[in-house]
């Protein structure tokens, strides 16, 4: 197991290699300038001066190497636009809230969708799976901008329960995070719902409830343990993507977070924040995959022998 | 994003339905007379700035949230007046004698370590935002004094030597001497840019970019920054030392950095926040935010305007003929919404000098019967033309109903958006032969015609439509020498001419001149004002009694 997470672990160093060249090649294939963020056109001098200081002067592949040796050195360099900060002070205040965001909405989906699903599964058909099933197909539907706009006005504005944006108090965090964890929410109810009904359907279920093992333990045991796997499969990547993808949600309830970032960086043309932040994304995405390869091991051990 | 102005406009419904039953309820109520309500007692703003500020260094600030956070935590050696005329701050005097200009500072300036506020200040931070080192995007804001713009071009070689060449000098505490390129009469006023702030040498030398923390950061002026958690809050506190602290209603200013402008709206509606920083309205919402108690607009120096290509549409009859199409009016009704004003030429009004400059040639309303005339008289003119925008909210509803007004006189015109990074190299200089019409906006760095109407000289960084002219050049050049109001606003007046008057060229049809819209309660609307430059001064609002 050590061996193959080590070289596991040795593979993602070619992987983000290769993130950050492709990255910094379609970087520097758009036009724009990181500059010019008004109509104003900028003198040349000034144009020189600004491309002096960040480097921008020099050939690509210098920039690239240069920037590749930032990245091994855990420096993602300075802005570009905005000026007092580094990547590294970007990343280091704000990423901690994307997460925090992501897990919230995580803990929304598994406190809510698992639950779901399992009991849409143990009575198929009955009023409770259509109706979970009916809220998961609509979740799942709704854009979050409408979700977030929606909450926002009734709960907020209207009835007057919680800020309507920020993210201070726990009261501040209950909005947003329901709103990224509904998609999410809606996948595993859906996810779980049908694997569980899979395996309702297999032998050892039918084997275990013949011996006599009481109901309640035949599920928890070896129906939902079976059941979960891919849930797993499906909740890192996923998990990756709340925490990095959470422009919108981030934007419309003022959060604080590196989302938004990773888009408003894109048109200001702010290369070293997209850089940078690319590299992280693709640094989680790889770890997330790992983590879900050990707990696979973890539940499921037939696969962890198939790796030898 | 289409949905959601869809939902919004839903929600506005609901809204304004609940405002009419609400207002049917209660007929007897009598309203406060906000007028007589004296200060309240708990002097805590709270505001939502609308971004996070790039920068806090006057050096390196390019915006206006950045620009109005400075302006409200330093001292500038002026502050704009009503009309836009300088008037003495940290400067109590100064002196104008043809190229040169002498700032006298007050005895009392005080940064907030203690440390006096001299001159030297101020020689050093010009100098500094001019080094190329620190390669500052708004360096040529201080272009106009003599060995500005060598130095900021200088190869590090001769940088020092090109440094002890820049006309400004401190020649003791208290008289700071500027020696400009050209008479430049709006020199005092374009002081009160935030380009023009001193930063406290000892502070930035020892923290570097980091000297504008909140707990790094020295300032001179009404508010400290208390506190500034990146793209969430500022909070700003009243400065007991300031020179003039004993004016300062306010003790606390809460500021929330929420950029998403209907959240900003629902912030507001659910009583967050006290006023927004006049960064604008979301056009979905206008109609029914207009008809709140707490709107409020106000003119902006501004003009929103569509930029011909001549080489593409030579003959100025059918430039002439597509800008009297154009029903202004019914766009700013209509589409835009926030309260603009028809524009008829370049420059905007409100602009001091403004009264002679304007030509009274372009309508307000479209007058297509001489639209047409026009039309006729051109020769071979272009059937099938392109339009570019870029792609932000607003700008291709407003395409879209011009395009269908230009339909009148036969023009056929294809709209296309662009990424505004993208489009602004796009549209060059040099121009781009593929456009034949584009969308821009100017909105003013200070109070001088100059700053609109330099834009369409031939060497501008700015004019992408193909308009050279060495009149016209030297007229601004005139100006530029011309320190006599009276004397320049003639010049004005006929490079305006030249550019949108009867006998124009008309490179562009302006569309409208900019407002800025906002709420603020009721509480502070009589005391928080925005000014043409889309400034606001924090040490004049007074929270007054509910």
């Amino acid at each position: 197991m050590a061996a193959y997470i080590i070289r596991r672990l040795v593979w993602t160093v070619p992987v983000v290699l290769l993130v950050i060249l492709m990255t910094f090649l379609l970087m520097k294939q758009i036009e724009g300038n990181p500059f010019r963020q008004t109509e104003r056109a900028v003198p040349a001098a000034v144009q020189a001066n600004l491309e002096r200081k960040f480097s921008l002067d020099r050939p690509w592949y210098v920039q690239y190497a240069n920037y590749v040796k930032g990245v091994a050195t855990g420096d993602l360099g300075p802005s570009l636009v905005l000026r007092d900060r580094t990547v590294n002070d970007i990343v280091k205040e704000q990423f901690p809230r994307s997460v925090e965001l992501g897990l919230l909405a995580f803990g929304w989906a598994v406190l809510l969708g698992v639950p779901a699903g399992v009991l849409a599964a143990l009575k198929p058909n009955s009023r409770f799976d259509y109706g979970s099933m009916l809220f998961s197909n609509v979740g799942f539907a709704l854009p979050n901008f409408l979700v977030a706009t929606l909450l926002i006005y009734f709960v907020s504005v209207k009835w007057g329960l919680l800020p309507t944006s920020g993210w201070t108090t726990w009261q501040h965090k209950i909005l947003p995070s329901f709103t990224l964890g509904l998609v999410p929410m809606a996948y595993f109810a859906r996810l779980v719902r049908g694997t569980m009904l899979e395996t309702l359907q297999q032998d050892y279920v039918r084997t275990a409830k013949a011996k006599g093992l009481r109901w309640r333990r035949v599920v928890t045991v070896h129906v939902l343990r079976n059941s979960l796997i891919p849930v797993v499969t499906a909740a890192a990547p996923l998990l990756g993507y709340i925490i990095t993808g959470s422009f919108i949600v981030e934007n419309i309830f003022a959060v604080p977070g590196i989302g938004r970032y990773y888009v408003t960086a894109v048109s200001a043309r702010d290369y070293s924040v997209v850089m940078g932040l690319t590299v992280l994304l693709s640094v989680i995405v790889i770890v997330a995959n790992l983590v879900v390869d050990i707990l696979y091991g973890i539940l499921d051990p037939r696969t962890q022998e198939a790796r030898g | 994003m289409r949905l959601r102005v869809r939902v919004l406009l839903a929600a506005a419904l609901v809204v304004a339905v609940a405002v009419v039953a609400a207002g049917c309820g209660g007929g007897g109520d009598t309203k406060g007379a906000a007028g007589d309500a004296g200060p309240a007692k708990n002097q805590v703003l709270r505001m939502a700035w609308g971004a996070e500020p790039p920068s806090l260094d006057p050096g390196l600030a390019t915006d206006t949230t950045s620009s109005n956070v400075l302006l409200n935590i330093m001292d500038p050696l002026v502050r704009l007046g009503p009309d836009l005329q300088p008037v003495p701050a940290l400067a109590e005097s100064w002196d104008v004698d043809g190229k040169v200009v002498t700032f006298h500072l007050r005895d009392d300036g005080r940064w907030t370590n203690g440390d006096p506020v001299t001159a030297r200040d101020f020689e050093y931070s010009w100098k500094r935002t001019l080094d190329p080192k620190l390669a500052a995007d708004y360096a040529y804001q201080l272009y106009g004094i003599v060995g500005a713009e060598a130095y900021n071009n200088a190869k590090p070689a001769q940088a020092a030597a090109l440094r002890d060449k820049v006309g400004v000098k401190a020649v003791d505490d208290r008289t700071l001497r500027v020696t400009l390129t050209s008479a430049q009469p709006w020199f005092v006023q374009q002081a009160a840019h935030h380009s023009f702030l001193a930063v406290h040498q000892p502070t930035v030398e020892q923290y570097g970019a980091k000297w504008t923390e909140p707990q790094n950061i020295v300032t001179n002026g009404p508010f400290e920054l208390a506190g500034w958690k990146h793209d969430a809050s500022i909070t700003l506190v009243k400065n007991a030392d300031w020179r003039n602290a004993g004016k300062v209603a306010l003790d606390r200013v809460e500021g929330r950095i929420i950029v998403d402008g209907t959240t900003r709206v629902q912030a507001f509606e659910a009583g967050e926040v006290d006023a927004l920083d006049g960064g604008g309205l979301p056009p979905a919402d206008m109609p029914r935010l207009k008809q709140l108690p707490e709107y409020e607009k106000y003119p902006a120096l501004g003009t929103y305007y569509y930029g011909f290509n001549l080489k593409n549409i030579p003959d100025v009859n059918q430039r002439r003929a597509m800008a009297f199409a154009i029903d202004r009016q019914s766009i700013i009704d209509n589409v835009a919404q926030a309260d603009q004003i028809p524009a008829s030429g370049m420059v905007p009004k409100g602009m001091p000098g403004f009264e002679t400059i304007e030509q009274h040639f372009l309508p307000p309303r479209a007058d297509l019967e001489k639209a047409k005339q026009f039309m006729a008289r051109a020769d071979d003119p272009k059937q099938k033309i392109t339009l570019f925008y870029n792609d932000a909210p607003g700008h291709k509803e407003i395409a879209v109903a011009v395009q269908a007004m230009w339909k009148e006189l036969g023009i056929d015109t294809t709209i296309k958006a662009q990424e505004f990074a993208q489009y602004l190299e796009f549209l060059g200089p040099p121009p781009n032969n593929a456009v034949d019409m584009y969308r821009l906006g100017w909105i003013a760095d200070y109070g001088d015609p100059m700053n609109f109407l330099e834009l369409w000289t031939s060497k501008s960084g700015n004019n992408n439509s193909n308009f050279a002219s060495p009149a016209y050049d030297r007229l601004i050049e005139k100006a530029r020498n011309t320190p006599d109001d009276e004397q320049r606003y003639e010049l004005y007046r006929q490079a305006e001419a030249m550019l949108t008057g009867p006998n124009g060229a008309l490179p562009i049809a302006p569309i409208y001149w900019y407002t800025y819209t906002n709420l603020e309660r009721e509480s502070v609307k009589d005391t928080f004002q925005i000014n043409p430059l889309d400034q606001f001064d924090l040490s004049k609002v007074v929270i007054k009694e509910a």
